[in-house]
């Protein structure tokens, strides 16, 4: 098969919300629609749909029939978090190239909140598999708690401060303030920052993301067609993942670091970019902790100073790079990611409104906290 | 949340054939971990052949004893298992053989916890539980355990 270049040239999402009232199916079914509407493409011309689950969403084969696409070329549903948010978009890209479909729609659709909450550790139906078998009994199986135990580590490494954590939610709910689809706008200051009740120590309630219902969808096609469809087509040109140590959560070798810190090499090896060229940073942040660690492995600032970054403006407007000028999964919502890549293209094509970041032509998503994640870089073509 | 009823269970390991071997121990009193019987490396992870030669595994016996290589104090009442015991302090510790364990640290509520602190690993029965969970205290709060001849 020759390979060809593939391009983003869809977005879509549905209203984020505590309480939707509806099927992760329904929502997704609405997302696509959208992404595809953004794109100038109708439903029936879907070939590939790629989504990625928890055991907490519709199947891919599903979300295709709901919308008229009854014959696919690639129908992937890929079990993880927001682990595989870079993932799904790189292997959608990568089916394209390969001619494996013409139109793939990538989604994540889930009831964040109303359904089954990470933030909840009751006793599941089944018991636990795998390296968590040994975390199960002592209840270490809630996400806060394992971000929450690289964050001490960091502190314990670098002497990071409690108000560290804080510059990093307060710069996001300030960029969330300017977003109509945040779920919370409302300012914070220090004081309120660090009088919130601890969740689990050092995270306190604003070192959190936001349990959300909601989808998101994307839309890839070949570049060739992309240049006839409505906005100008966004390119990937720089792209990295690293799914580490067997995904443990707790022999990672060195917990002041992430993921990150593999594949920020595979990344800037990929490109001629360097990370002072980004303009947009759309970094996973299920927690601050987790932005803390993969602004400085993925260079944007050195390690153990992302504190002092967020704190001296330097990931704000008129700073270094805007970090989330979307309120991120803290502010946003926790679309588990997919919400980042959204905002990145709205970034590129100049549509971001009120929070538009001034000529942004390069954006950095990344994906993932802990051993496994990954990054791309798209690129505007404007 | 209803504090006078019953204690939920927490959640259950899925013990599989690679794994049976820790569980077995524990229900002996005792905490043997993964090791490669040919080149003799610890697996964190219990595994059929080592992850580093290929070699056969079994359980052996360690000395209980480590270090917390991070902690976390847990307030918010995530799990409805442990609610009634908010704060309580999440330990992950490096035994002295190497592979990392999470678990209660006893009797702790977070001041006076740190990185580096020793501690002595044990097992206990939560309520609700069908297994016994490794759990620690800091080894200045219990009598230091004989090291066994090298």
């Amino acid at each position: 098969m020759e390979t060809r270049e593939a391009a983003l040239v869809g977005i879509g999402r549905t209203p984020f919300s505590t309480s939707s009232g509806r099927t992760p199916l329904a929502m997704a079914a609405e997302a696509a629609r959208a992404a595809l509407h953004d794109a100038g493409l109708q439903p029936n011309e879907v070939d590939g749909v790629i989504d990625f689950h928890t055991n907490d969403s519709a199947s891919a084969v599903d979300v295709a029939r709901a919308i008229g696409a009854f014959d696919l070329g690639l129908a992937m549903d890929v079990h993880g978090g927001g682990n595989v948010a870079v993932t799904v978009v790189g292997q959608a890209f990568a089916a394209v190239q390969a001619g494996i479909c013409e139109v793939a729609v990538v989604f994540r659709s889930l009831q964040g909140r109303s359904g089954n909450r990470y933030g909840r550790g009751e006793r599941p139906a089944l018991p636990m598999r795998g390296e968590m078998q040994f975390a199960a009994l002592n209840g270490f199986v809630v996400p806060p708690m394992w971000i929450a135990m690289f964050a001490q580590r960091h502190k314990h490494v670098y002497g990071t401060r409690d108000e560290d954590f804080g510059y990093i939610a307060i710069t996001t709910r300030k960029h969330a303030a300017a977003n109509p689809h945040a779920m919370q706008r409302q300012l914070i200051d220090m004081d309120d920052y660090l009088s919130a009740r601890w969740i689990c120590e050092p995270f306190r309630l604003y070192d959190c993301c936001l349990e959300t219902d909601g989808a998101v969808a994307l839309v890839v096609t070949t570049l060739e067609r992309a240049r006839s469809l409505r906005h100008d087509p966004i390119r990937i040109v720089g792209f990295g993942e690293a799914h580490t140590h067997g995904g443990s959560w707790t022999n990672f070798t060195d917990m002041s670091e992430m993921y990150s810190a593999y594949a920020s090499k595979r990344l800037w090896a990929s490109t001629g970019l360097r990370p002072s060229d980004m303009d947009v940073a759309c970094m996973y942040d299920c927690f601050t902790g987790t932005v803390m660690a993969t602004v400085e492995d993925f260079g944007l600032c050195p390690k153990g100073e992302a504190g002092t970054f967020f704190g001296e403006g330097r990931a704000s407007y008129g700073g270094d790079v805007v970090v989330n000028p979307h309120g991120g999964l803290l502010s946003e919502g926790y679309l588990h990611g997919l919400n980042h890549h959204y905002e990145a293209v709205l970034q590129l094509r100049g549509d971001a409104g009120g929070r538009q970041v001034p000529d942004a032509r390069h954006a950095l998503v990344t994906a993932g906290a802990g051993p496994a994640g990954g990054a791309l870089i798209y690129e505007a073509s404007r | 949340m209803n504090r006078t009823g019953p204690v939920p269970a927490p959640p259950a390991p899925l013990i599989d054939t690679d794994s049976a071997g820790f569980w077995e121990a524990t229900r002996e009193g005792r905490i043997a971990l993964c090791r490669c019987s040919d080149c003799g490396a610890w697996l964190a992870r219990p595994l059929e052949r080592c992850s580093s030669c290929g070699g056969p595994t079994s359980f052996t016996d360690v000395t209980g004893t480590g270090t917390v290589y991070s902690f976390i104090v847990v307030h918010h009442a995530s799990v409805p298992a442990f609610a009634a015991l908010v704060p309580y302090v999440l330990a992950l510790v490096e035994f002295d053989e190497g592979p990392r364990l999470p678990g209660m640290l006893l009797d702790e509520q977070g001041p006076g916890v740190a990185i580096g602190q020793r501690v002595s690993a044990e097992l206990t029965q939560f309520t609700g539980a069908e297994e016994r969970a490794v759990v620690y205290r800091r080894v200045n709060d219990v009598e230091q355990p004989s090291v066994p001849d090298a």
